[in-house]
């Protein structure tokens, strides 16, 4: 299978550079759908889903690869050179902000720049380091996510995934947009919020922009700064937008930033 | 705190007072929350503030996420939040709610953005379900959902075995058909040797006794060539009868009706004690090695048929490696388990053992030839070399003493004979039954003897009186206790085990007893497989002398019997 298929990539828009946008943990392509369409006419805009999310193959996913944030770098990787991209823009939301940085350092020359909205390296505190989250709470999220099926009934959630065929179930009882498997979202959390990416920032040569949110729970400011200093080659950019999505709550703002940037 | 219902009435006109609607979102059986577009509590009812504990001002102006649990607040952030904002709603969103002492409270949550004309959110709002109740059920439901999955598969997976089981069930069906037949082959073999053995003891007691009476009157004669004829004569033919007394001797145990004197034994101290012996029947080309297991346990069995299973199995190891070889005898504490004796047909009880294991490194036996050994007569072995009836001694003598016996056979590499004895749990007298402190003494006492078989009677009378006793004579149990009546002081009574007449040796011995306490009774028997013998065992308090017995035997058991307290 192509990383093409699997990942449920989607081109559009016409250009000679690339953006390649990745959702992160939580929703799917979607997640741009306020902020994609600015670039199509200057860019060949490229969207997928990671394995498990929107209309990516389930079939595919493997608990062992995925476990670490590198197996889905590896997925980007191949969907940068079944595209044959060199020197593009790459847009990563939260958790993709770090894939995308290690995918750069896997393929050098795939990406030219990153766009990071609100990346974290680590989002466990450690020692002075400020992640925003104690590991007692990541623990009690994991503790959690054991026993209940998160955010969708327990009674429902087992016919969304118990009804591949009629995926449609899954949407009238839900969303038609943000699609996630409960039980590999579930696994994608694990991922993410044990996840400690901070020795490869520096590693990073691509030139980088920090999109920092205010409010923002899931990154805090603090955060953005650090990932900001470790990065060789960035600018930082704090928001006015608050949370953790401003390419939803406050897509203006967004695309006027990564404008500025490339 | 719930504030009290409003007291106003419907209007005439039937439209609703202010009241009645404050209390219908107040007291709404769910909890409704506006927040701003920051995600801030504007407003909230005071069912929602009721469930979560705190007073309505104390949430207005608090961010909603910070009502969620830690998963919460991440899920809503990443899947809720851009969810809403997409679609404008979300609906039955699970999500778990912190109460102000900290409990959960597991809420189903329902979101819609209200905007304005130019599409700015103007607030959203929040419909707050208690699911309590529901996600108990939803999680029973899960768990029965779970539980019939599996059901299922296991049924399945039974449905595609099913063939495969039928297949081996059968197969197993006739294994143990099979062994059954084999069992009752055994068994059958037993009987018949038994009654062979027990009819040929009686006659070797007379044959024995005739010729031990011509040795003795011999003795008396004055030496001659011709009298050192007699007497060489004489020997042979009580060489020959003791040969023949061993043979049955092994048949009965085979027969598992071998009068057993079992004791309280330490296996490693009686290896020990025969490993001169064992050696010289090995021979000079087998090298012989013992392992003791460390902290063995004691065992309950005949220490002198445990002597011969071994000299037994032995002879059979040193036929086994004619070019020379290594001989092992290990012990160890064993423990047979329910699930292995289950694998055994005949009757072993599980629990503790002491395992004695005799192995071999000589040619090994093919799967045909183990499945025959322990039966009597069967011998590998030339005509004329083997009697085919070591094994089958071993196998008697551990089956009769509660054990089991375990054979390992590889061609070419070897063979492992494993006996299982069981370990002693009761306290049982060490101390020998039968001390080989053989007087040849007489006396003058008075000696009751109960014997229905003419020639043996004869014999063991002959014998008694030589000695010196006055011997009584009796051919029933009835016919015993009229003589008893009788006489006043009989000392001592010999019985046969097996009378005639409905009276066997035991109820007499009991009936005497009643009658005379402390009266001295002998019993003998060709075989014992009923009164004098509990499950092959002596009885702790009676004595015994098995047939066929010779001259000083008997004198020897009654002279210590009447010198006994």
């Amino acid at each position: 299978m192509s990383a093409i298929e699997r990942n449920n990539v989607k081109v559009v828009g016409s250009g000679e550079r690339a953006m390649v946008f990745a959702h992160g943990f939580g929703c799917d392509q979607n997640m741009w759908r306020f902020v994609a369409p600015a670039f199509e006419d200057s860019f060949r805009v490229v969207l997928f889903d990671h394995v498990g999310a929107g209309g990516s193959d389930l079939s595919v996913y493997d608990p062992d690869k995925y476990a670490s944030l590198g197996g889905y770098a590896d997925d980007l990787v191949e969907i940068g050179h079944e595209l044959g991209l060199q020197g593009a823009v790459f847009v990563g939301h939260s958790v993709s902000a770090m894939i995308g940085a290690l995918a750069s350092l896997k393929a050098p020359g795939l990406f030219g720049s990153l766009v990071m909205v609100g990346p974290s390296p680590r989002y466990i505190d450690d020692g002075d380091y400020v992640g925003g989250f104690s590991e007692a709470q990541i623990e009690e999220l994991l503790q959690f996510l054991g026993d209940n099926h998160m955010g969708w009934s327990a009674a429902m959630a087992p016919a969304i995934m118990g009804n591949p065929d009629r995926p449609e179930l899954g949407e009238e009882l839900t969303n038609s947009f943000c699609r996630t498997d409960p039980e590999i979202a579930k696994a994608f959390a694990r991922t993410t919020f044990t996840s400690d990416n901070r020795a490869d920032l520096p590693k990073v040569t691509a030139r980088s922009l920090v999109l920092q949110c205010s409010e923002d729970i899931i990154a805090p400011t603090a955060v953005g700064e650090y990932v900001h200093s470790q990065l060789p080659n960035s600018e930082l950019k704090i928001m006015r937008a608050t949370g953790h999505c401003p390419n939803l709550s406050a897509p203006d703002e967004t695309i006027a930033a990564i404008r500025d940037f490339v | 705190m719930r504030p009290s219902r409003p007291s106003a009435t419907l209007s005439d006109d039937g439209d609703l007072p202010d009241e009645d609607l404050e209390d219908l979102y107040e007291n709404a059986p769910c909890g409704y929350l506006s927040l701003r577009p920051d995600g801030r509590i504007h407003k909230v009812n005071q069912t929602f503030a009721t469930w979560l504990g705190y007073e309505k001002v104390g949430l207005i102006g608090r961010r909603w996420l910070d009502l969620l649990n830690i998963a919460g607040k991440i899920y809503y952030e990443t899947h809720f939040a851009p969810l809403l904002r997409m679609q404008g709603s979300f609906h039955e969103v699970a999500l778990d709610l912190v109460t102000q002492v900290g409990t959960p409270l597991p809420v189903l949550v329902n979101a819609n953005e209200r905007r304005d004309a130019a599409g700015q959110v103007l607030f959203t709002r929040i419909t707050v379900f208690n699911a309590k109740d529901r996600r108990r059920y939803e999680r029973d439901l899960r768990d029965a959902q779970a539980r019939a999955d599996k059901a299922a598969s296991a049924l399945q997976a039974l449905n595609a075995h099913l063939e495969a089981r039928v297949t081996e069930a059968v197969a197993e069906r006739l294994k143990a058909e099979e062994a059954l037949r084999q069992s009752q082959k055994m068994e059958a073999i037993g009987q018949l040797t038994g009654g062979v053995a027990h009819d040929f003891n009686n006659l070797l007691t007379v044959m024995i006794g005739g010729v031990d009476a011509i040795v003795r009157q011999v003795e008396r004669l004055p030496k001659s060539p011709e009298i050192a004829r007699i007497r060489r004569s004489a020997d042979m033919a009580l060489h020959g009868a003791r040969r023949a007394a061993t043979l049955t001797a092994r048949l009965l145990a085979f027969a598992r009706r071998q009068p057993l004197a079992p004791k309280v034994i330490e296996p490693n101290r009686l290896i020990s004690g025969l490993a001169d012996l064992l050696q010289r029947t090995l021979g000079e080309t087998v090298t012989l090695e013992t392992v003791s297991g460390a902290g063995l346990w004691r065992a309950l069995a005949d220490p002198s048929e445990l002597e011969n299973a071994l000299v037994n199995l032995c002879v059979n190891a040193r036929d086994a490696m004619p070019e020379g070889g290594r001989l092992t005898i290990e012990t160890s504490n064993a423990y047979l388990d329910e699930a292995y004796v289950a694998t055994i047909l005949e009757p072993v009880a599980p629990g503790q053992y002491v395992m004695v294991a005799v192995t071999d490194t000589g040619h090994g036996m093919t799967p045909d030839i183990l499945a025959q050994v322990f039966e009597p007569f069967f011998t590998t072995k030339e005509v004329g070399k083997g009697t085919g009836l070591g094994l089958s001694q071993v196998y008697g003598f551990v089956r009769q003493s509660g054990g089991h016996v375990r054979i390992y056979s590889e061609v070419g590499q070897g063979t492992t004979i494993k006996l299982y004895l069981p370990r002693v749990t009761e306290n049982v007298s060490e101390e020998a039954r039968d001390s080989p402190n053989r007087k040849v003494d007489g006396g003058g006492e008075i000696i009751l003897v109960v014997e229905d078989h003419e020639e043996v009677r004869a014999f063991s009378c002959g014998v008694l009186r030589e000695l010196g006793y006055q011997v009584l004579e009796a051919t029933t149990g009835r016919h015993a206790l009229e003589i008893l009546q009788r006489t006043s002081d009989v000392a001592l009574v010999f019985t046969d085990v097996v009378l005639p007449d409905g009276m066997d040796g035991r109820a007499l011995a009991e009936e005497m007893q009643r009658r005379r306490a402390g009266l001295k009774v002998l019993f003998t028997t060709g075989y014992t497989r009923n009164a004098i013998v509990h499950n092959g065992r002596l009885d702790a308090d009676v004595e015994f002398l098995g047939k066929p017995f010779t001259f000083s035997d008997l004198a020897a058991k009654v002279r210590s019997m009447l010198d006994s307290e």
